[in-house]
Formats: structure tokens, sequence, C-alpha cells
């Protein structure tokens, strides 16, 4: 088949005709969303110092945490194999409470998705 | 309705004349409900999605640059629509050995022309899904290629690539159904 085959077949599609109830039923939308209160957007400039704190935390923790780590693998050798490497980097974790950052952290995003959610009018 | 009469009812409707969109709608109602209609092939869910795009272009009117068209804009805005929407539900494709001819007589003139344009159409639904979009968008927009690029706002030249790539999916995927009959006669 030839470009110019394509070309006859795919353009002569069939029209259709849209629903005579079609223009009201976007209409009745339409004034729905025009009734119903605006969206409440999401307060950036009240939540950005609080994230900005959360992020130098963030990066203070990872820091003491390599810092921490290269203190030990220094103290004991650097680790032979993997596995060892893998203990020394658990070590590290669980010094710094890392579980429990990680688990604080998935809880904040999840109450922050849930009233974003709320807020925004969807189920 | 012209592109100064769309502009006219945007700002009434951006001045809080909510009803004005109407016209809006009355323009472009038969345009989305086909384009959507092409990319799903089913009549009530072309409304479906055409009743949202609209309301999306109502929530988004003043995002609306005037330096391009109301049509173009809409267009693009629909097309996003549209395509997030059957990636989110895609449609149910047949392939194409299912499609049997509609006659089981020998097939001679129209009807042998009547079931290859079935066999491309259905064709074009088992195609990737970038190919798919531009095939469709540059039908729609009469073979105009910077306005299929608009709407699927990529650069005219992925367009022409995926376009002819499409073309040559197309071509092998039917290559051996449309030899068939010449087969069959012949035998």
């Amino acid at each position: 088949m030839r470009n110019d085959d394509f070309d006859r077949i795919l353009s002569k599609e069939q029209e259709i005709i849209p629903s005579s109830g079609f223009v009201s039923s976007v209409m009745n939308a339409v004034q729905r969303e025009a009734a119903a209160p605006p969206v409440i957007p999401f307060p950036w400039k009240r939540a950005l110092p609080g994230l900005a704190a959360a992020g130098l935390a963030m990066a203070g923790i990872f820091v003491a945490g390599v810092m921490l780590f290269v203190e030990r693998s220094g103290a004991q050798q650097a680790p032979a194999t993997l596995s060892s490497a893998f203990a020394s980097v658990f070590e590290v974790w669980k010094t710094v409470g890392a579980s429990w950052i990680a688990l604080a952290l998935a809880l904040s995003f999840a109450s922050v998705k849930v009233s974003m959610r709320f807020a925004s009018g969807k189920k | 309705m012209s592109a100064a009469e769309d502009r006219a009812a945007v700002d009434k409707v951006l001045a809080g004349d909510t009803s004005a969109f109407e016209h809006v709608v009355r323009r472009w109602q038969r345009p989305l409900v086909n384009l959507a209609y092409r990319f799903c092939r089913d009549r009530g869910r072309a409304e479906e999605m055409a009743q949202e795009a609209f309301l999306r272009a109502y929530r988004s009117l003043a995002r609306w640059r005037r330096e391009a068209a109301f049509s173009t804009w809409l267009f693009a805005l629909a097309t996003n629509l549209y395509c997030s929407e059957l990636r989110r539900i895609p449609v149910t494709t047949v392939g194409l050995d299912s499609i049997e001819p509609r006659d089981s007589r020998p097939i001679d003139g129209a009807l042998a022309d009547e079931d290859r344009d079935r066999a491309v159409r259905r064709a074009v639904f088992t195609l990737p899904q970038k190919y798919r979009e531009a095939l469709i968008l540059f039908y729609f927009h009469d073979m105009d290629i910077p306005s299929a690029a608009h709407s699927l706002a990529l650069p005219e030249g992925t367009v022409k690539a995926r376009l002819s790539r499409g073309r040559e999916m197309l071509r092998s995927k039917l290559s051996h159904r449309l030899i068939a009959p010449v087969l069959r006669k012949e035998a």
C-alpha cells in the first residue's frame, strides 16, 4: 500500500453528530463548576520555611551519617566484602535512627497527600 | 462564529458571564466530539471526553495566550486530555486476524474496498500509542502537519517521523491481509 492509499482511506472518516443534549449537559457541568467555591490552593508561602527547615535537617542528618560511616570504616579498615560494607551501612542507619526518620517522613507525606485530596474535592 | 467572536465570548466568560461559554460549546462541539471519537471509536465515551475537555477549557480560559488561535489552544488542550484519558483506560482493540470479511462470497469491487478500508482503520488502533496519536491528528487536521504538531505539542519533525514510522508499521501489519483476496482469486 502506498501513502496515497492510506491518505485516501484515513481521510474519509465518517463524521458523528453530537447528541441533542450535549450542549446543555456541558453547560450544566460548567454552571456547577462556576457555582462551586474555588479550590483552596496549597499554602506554599507558609509551608516554605518548614520545608526549608526539613530539607536542612535532612541534609544535616545525611552529612552526619556519612561522617560516621567514614569514621567507622576508617577505624575498622576498608570493608573487605560487600556484605560487611552493607553491615556497616546498616550500623550507621541504626545509629542515626534513620528508620524513625523515614517513618516520620512517610507519615507526613501521606497526611499532606490526604489533606490535598480533601481540599481539591477528589474522592 | 469567527475567531473574533471566539475572543469576545471568552472575554465575556472571563468577565463573569458563564452563559457566554455556550457559544464556545456550540461552535466547537462537533470537532471536539469527532476528535474524541477518532481516538476511542465509542460515541458515548467520545461525548464524555469532549465534555471533560470543555470543562477543562472553561477552567483554564485565563491561560489562553491570545497569540495563538483559540482553536489551536482548544485542540491542544483536548488532545492532551484525550491522550491521557486513553492511557488511563485504553481502547479495547480487536486483533486484525479476528476481523472477518463481512461477506463470505467472492470479494469484488466495492465490498473488497470496504473491507480493506475497515481493516486499515482497525490496524491504526493496533499501533503503539505515539504512532496512533500522530496518525489520528494528522488526518483529523486534513493532513496538516503543523496543526497536528501543535495539537500534540511536538516538533513538526517528530510528527513527520512518527507518521512515516506509523505508516510503515501499518503496511507491514496489513501486507498479508491485503494480499489474501488476490491469492484466493488466483487459486
